[in-house]
């Protein structure tokens, strides 16, 4: 019985907490790419600026870690014995790539342009524990160009 | 070639779904298949089990004593346990296939077993708490009500199938699989109270039979101290709801088949303690 009460509250704190939280993130999320619009993150390798209009460039990265929480885990868990999309794993991908992004972008706030994007994950504490509670880093990061000013 | 800054108008990285739907689907879905999968093998082992001849059972029994140990020498109060059940079968009152024995087995719980080949265990704990020979003749009557009905085979069967399950969820998430075994278990609990309920029903009728009434049938329930009420879905837990439940029930089949309430035998070797606290008995109803 104690078990199944650990349980229940564990799986409430994690819907109602992560919900919580998850909305947060994504309002921010929302706002700060609004104000980091113009500034361009591309995959392009190279954009043709003339060399004397460079003035510098340099790596930005941004990284972003985002936790499971219990109620997601549930989820994902009953999702392995049926099988289709994880949907409670999506949000905490997206908020860690878009996060990730946004970190890189303000980690250059006097670029012009971030070319060469590329965007990583990779599986936190996986293995670090029985409970086998992980969490998600993206990781972005591209080459930063900033012009000489005019 | 023109950079046109855009915000994306709708996210399609992330599915839109309620994730308390996804959870009622999913978790639904599957404490239907693990019930459903449990009655269906639960049955299938009650249909083994009224299959399984006394024979067959000495033999399952034999495997299962070489397990245990075998008995040595009875103690004067497995004799005196050992007697009432002799009093019980030669009164003609009890009809199974095999003679019982009973052992004692020195452990504070407050149980008794039914085990296949006709052996009673009883724990020592639950001696300490009995006053009359009627209270203890309710309790035999009671596992002898499960050779009868066949439960201790019968739980054999579903305990097989219910570790069977719960390895089969336990590989997969433990969150999951602690939730099936709960389902399971209330599932199970419902089964147990029916025969619980039947074992009660024809421990009162041998009680009758034997001792041409039935007082201190419900004796024992009251007796059962409280702290060691186990709080579970159990054999004897006293106090609990459920017990209230069958005290009652005892009470309705007593009148229903107009037992009547007799003079209670206390035990030879408590019959010290039970003269001291001859005024204490709760008056035969």
């Amino acid at each position: 019985m104690t078990d199944l009460i650990i349980i229940l509250t564990l799986t409430a704190l994690g819907y109602f907490a992560g919900s919580w939280a998850e909305k947060r993130h994504y309002l921010s999320i929302r706002e700060r790419e609004k104000q980091l619009l113009h500034l361009p993150a591309i995959t392009m390798k190279d954009v043709p600026y003339p060399g004397e209009a460079v003035r510098s460039i340099h790596l930005a990265a941004g990284s972003a870690v985002i936790s499971i929480d219990y109620f997601k885990r549930l989820l994902a868990g009953l999702r392995n014995i049926f099988g289709g999309t994880i949907v409670s794993y999506e949000s905490l991908l997206d908020r860690a790539r878009r996060e990730a992004l946004l970190r890189m972008k303000e980690s250059a706030p006097e670029a012009a342009i971030i070319v060469n994007v590329r965007i990583e994950t990779s599986a936190i504490g996986k293995y670090s524990s029985k409970r086998n509670i992980g969490c998600i880093e993206a990781l972005a990061y591209g080459t930063a160009i900033e012009l000489v000013q005019r | 070639m023109n950079y046109t800054p855009r915000l994306p108008g709708r996210n399609h990285n992330v599915t839109e779904v309620s994730p308390l739907r996804e959870l009622a689907v999913l978790l639904g879905g599957l404490l239907a298949i693990i019930i459903f999968a449990y009655l269906l093998l639960g049955l299938g082992a009650d249909l083994l089990v009224s299959r399984i001849s006394p024979a067959t059972e000495q033999k399952l029994a034999a495997l299962l004593s070489s397990h245990y140990g075998k008995p040595s020498q009875p103690t004067p109060r497995e004799i005196e346990l050992q007697a009432i059940i002799n009093k019980m079968e030669q009164s003609g009152c009890v009809d199974l296939p095999y003679p019982v024995s009973v052992h004692i087995v020195d452990s504070k719980t407050v149980n008794a077993m039914a085990l296949p080949g006709g052996y009673i265990t009883v724990f020592s704990g639950l001696l300490k708490i009995v006053r009359s020979e009627n209270e203890l003749a309710f309790v035999l009557g009671h596992e002898l009500g499960h050779f009868k009905h066949r439960d201790h085979l019968r739980g054999l069967g579903r305990g097989l199938v219910f570790a069977f399950l719960a390895t089969l969820t336990g590989t997969s998430e433990s969150a999951v699989s602690q939730l099936a075994i709960k389902a399971v278990q209330v599932t199970e609990s419902g089964f147990s109270r029916s025969q619980e309920a039947a074992a009660d029903a024809y421990s009162l009728h041998i009680l009758n039979c034997v001792y041409g009434h039935v007082g201190g049938a419900t004796d024992f329930f009251i007796h059962m101290p409280k702290k060691l009420d186990p709080g579970h879905i159990g054999h004897y837990f006293a106090s609990h709801p459920e017990n209230k439940k069958r005290i009652q029930a005892l009470i309705a089949l007593q009148r229903k088949k107009g037992y009547r309430s007799g003079p209670l035998i206390p035990l030879p070797a408590l019959k010290k303690r039970a003269v001291k606290e001859k005024k204490s008995y709760p008056s035969p109803r």
